[in-house]
């Protein structure tokens, strides 16, 4: 391990979180440019993280929409400036779950309805032929789906995704082994693990 | 920490801001919108308050038609305050300088009703009338007057803030 480039590395880290910090600031004391700046900055990592959770690029466009409301009217009142990232993935995150929550109990309702004419229609809903378009991570559920995004799709360090989750530390660990351990299956059943 | 520009996934594509988004962006952070909710909430509240001085101020009882009428103007101007209320507390919170020009505006809105309102009460319900419009009209200024006094404590801590972070960051 090269321990001069784990400080550099740590260096930019620190010097990144300024940046953000900054630009909160002035977010907040009301600097209407840095609003933008905030927004182009973070879009990426939220739009992936949230299009890794549902089921199409539309649906993670609207989100993120949403998301970003709730970060542009909530920004006033957040007390720790340099805590903004676990914040906003935690106003994404919430905003997700209630999306899946509405579309898993519109699935079961057309699920049941399905399942009395199942027999002439195969599955009207389409969803497997999604499942099998996308790829290993969306055979997931969505808790393992998400600590695998957060962690290793996002690289949010560990503590960071136990305050987006809202869990400890070591729950986000075990959350992540057993992702690993079930994604690892999936790709061996496709043929796709070595 | 990951991200475009920073550190690792160069080879993520950056993710373009849609066009809706930037619109999002500037209603939300509009201050146009903001003054607009806080000169409604005003208007309701203060409004309100002079409705009541001249119902109190009446010299008879007036007709029960008037009463109503009365009553219907201070229930329309309280309902315009607790939307304005509600707009900057909820849709669109002030940031921090828009609290100071808030809270300036603020405090002339309730200096000119209480002086107004004074002025009213004296020619119509004489010094005792005045004296008591004064000391609530006093009360108000003095609570525009805090939340001015907060607000500016408020953005001087994020000002000093933004000068450590620019004196770190270079």
């Amino acid at each position: 391990m090269d321990v001069g480039s784990d400080a550099d590395a740590d260096a930019a880290d620190a010097d990144a979180g300024s940046d953000d910090e900054l630009l909160v600031i002035r977010c907040q004391l009301g600097e209407r440019e840095a609003f933008t700046e905030l927004v182009e900055l973070w879009h990426g990592p939220l739009w992936r993280y949230l299009r890794g959770m549902v089921e199409s690029a539309g649906a993670a466009d609207d989100l993120a929409q949403e998301t970003w409301v709730g970060v542009l009217r909530g920004l006033p009142r957040l007390r720790r400036p340099e805590r903004f990232v676990p914040w906003l993935f935690t106003i994404g995150r919430r905003t997700v779950m209630n999306h899946l929550r509405q579309t898993y109990s519109a699935r079961e309702v057309a699920a049941e309805e399905a399942g009395e004419r199942a027999d002439d229609e195969g599955f009207p809903d389409g969803v497997l032929d999604r499942m099998a378009i996308r790829g290993g991570l969306d055979k997931l559920p969505p808790k393992e789906r998400e600590v695998l995004i957060l962690f290793h799709l996002e690289d949010l360090p560990l503590a960071t995704c136990a305050a987006v989750l809202d869990v400890p530390a070591g729950t986000v660990k075990s959350r992540l082994s057993r992702a690993r351990g079930m994604l690892r299956e999936i790709l061996i059943e496709r043929g796709e693990h070595p | 920490m990951n991200r475009d520009g920073h550190t690792g996934h160069d080879d993520r594509e950056p993710v373009p801001l849609p066009p809706g988004l930037r619109r999002t962006i500037a209603r939300e952070t509009s201050l146009r919108s903001r003054l607009r909710d806080l000169a409604v909430g005003l208007a309701g509240g203060c409004g309100a308050a002079f409705i009541a001085l001249l119902w109190a101020t009446e010299p008879d009882a007036p007709p029960t038609r008037t009463r109503i009428a009365f009553a219907a103007l201070i229930v329309v101007g309280l309902a315009w305050a607790a939307f304005g209320t509600w707009a900057l507390t909820t849709r669109r919170p002030l940031y921090g300088h828009d609290r100071v020009v808030g809270g300036w505006i603020a405090l002339a809105a309730t200096t000119t009703t209480t002086v107004g309102g004074a002025a009213l009460a004296a020619a119509r319900g004489g010094p005792g009338a005045a004296l008591a419009t004064g000391l609530a009209g006093t009360a108000l200024i003095a609570s525009a007057a805090g939340l001015l006094y907060r607000a500016r404590a408020h953005r001087r801590a994020l000002l000093r803030r933004r000068h450590e972070l620019r004196e770190k960051t270079g």
